[in-house]
């Protein structure tokens, strides 16, 4: 009996990987957008760059930052540090997929889990006052 | 929707779709986190075992729609939460409590950012190169889930379902 059966991750997918898979330029879009996504997502949250922002109370949405009004309840900027975040990030996974293969496939694929942990620390700081307040 | 469930039910039952969604992330996730951190060499065994014993790389297309289904649906309910929910944890002083579900929300943005390298090192799955970038990205994505289910549930316990 084998013990090297298909039970295991790698040993479970022998088969071709699908079209979009198998291309290089997906691979350096793909990676280029994970990586850059958790540090732009914390830039934006950083410095407030949200694309727009909504507010719930009477449903109306606005380009860029705006404070929440009197009298108008709460703002919501999540939605906003999202949309530019996920654009920030397809526009560097774009650009880098114009560069020569020789120096895309340089780019450490370990960056992809090692910066997501490191945004904790920053997002666990930021949220400081919530933690804080008495 | 109007006139064939209250308010209050209809967004209940939109929370309870978001997680019957985060449910079977939640346990994609966990399997395929366990398929990889502890890869079984045998396919018999106990439940443990068998537990870890799935065809992990299967499971990739399926977690990346159901985080992204969990991600909108919860989106959706956000915005019922920072009114109804958020302001009376807050006028009540449950800083720590908002607080985390701040933190849950970030999570699972960054989250989000990691499932396209995410779905291509589980499709190429054959190829050693990325052995080392999966595992991490999936464990990562595992613990993640994990806190944001747990966060989910507290929250909802305080001030969810049906309040």
């Amino acid at each position: 009996m084998s013990t090297a059966t298909a039970t295991n991750s790698k040993a479970a997918s022998k088969a071709a990987p699908p079209a979009l898979a198998a291309s290089s330029k997906f691979k350096t879009f793909a990676t280029t957008f994970s990586i850059a996504g958790p540090v732009v997502y914390c830039v934006t949250q950083y410095f407030n760059w949200p694309l727009f922002t909504y507010h719930p109370a009477t449903g109306r949405l606005v380009w860029g930052y705006e404070a929440a009004r009197p009298g108008e309840g709460p703002n919501m900027l999540w939605y906003g540090w999202i949309v530019t975040t996920l654009l920030i990030a397809a526009a560097l996974g774009l650009t880098a997929m114009m560069l020569p293969e020789r120096i895309s496939k340089k780019i450490p694929l370990a960056l992809v889990w090692i910066f997501p942990i490191l945004a904790i620390p920053y997002v666990i700081y930021s949220l400081m006052p919530w933690w804080t307040h008495p | 929707m109007a006139g064939l469930v209250s308010t209050n039910t209809f967004w209940s039952l939109w929370l309870l779709v978001h997680l019957i969604l985060a449910v079977g992330l939640l346990g994609a996730l966990t399997h395929q986190a366990m398929a990889v951190a502890l890869p079984v060499r045998r396919p018999a065994g106990g439940i443990v075992t068998r537990f870890r014993a799935v065809p992990a790389a299967g499971y990739a297309t399926a977690v990346c729609v159901l985080w992204v289904l969990t991600f909108l649906v919860g989106s959706y309910i956000y915005t019922k939460y920072r009114i109804y929910v958020r302001i009376p944890l807050e006028q009540t002083g449950r800083n720590k409590t908002v607080g985390f579900f701040d933190f849950k929300e970030h999570v699972a943005a960054i989250g989000l950012t990691l499932l396209p390298a995410y779905w291509y090192f589980w499709k190429n799955a054959q190829n050693p190169e990325y052995d080392n970038a999966r595992k991490g990205v999936t464990l990562v994505l595992a613990v993640m889930c994990w806190f944001l289910f747990i966060v989910g549930h507290v929250l909802n316990n305080t001030r969810g379902f049906a309040s």
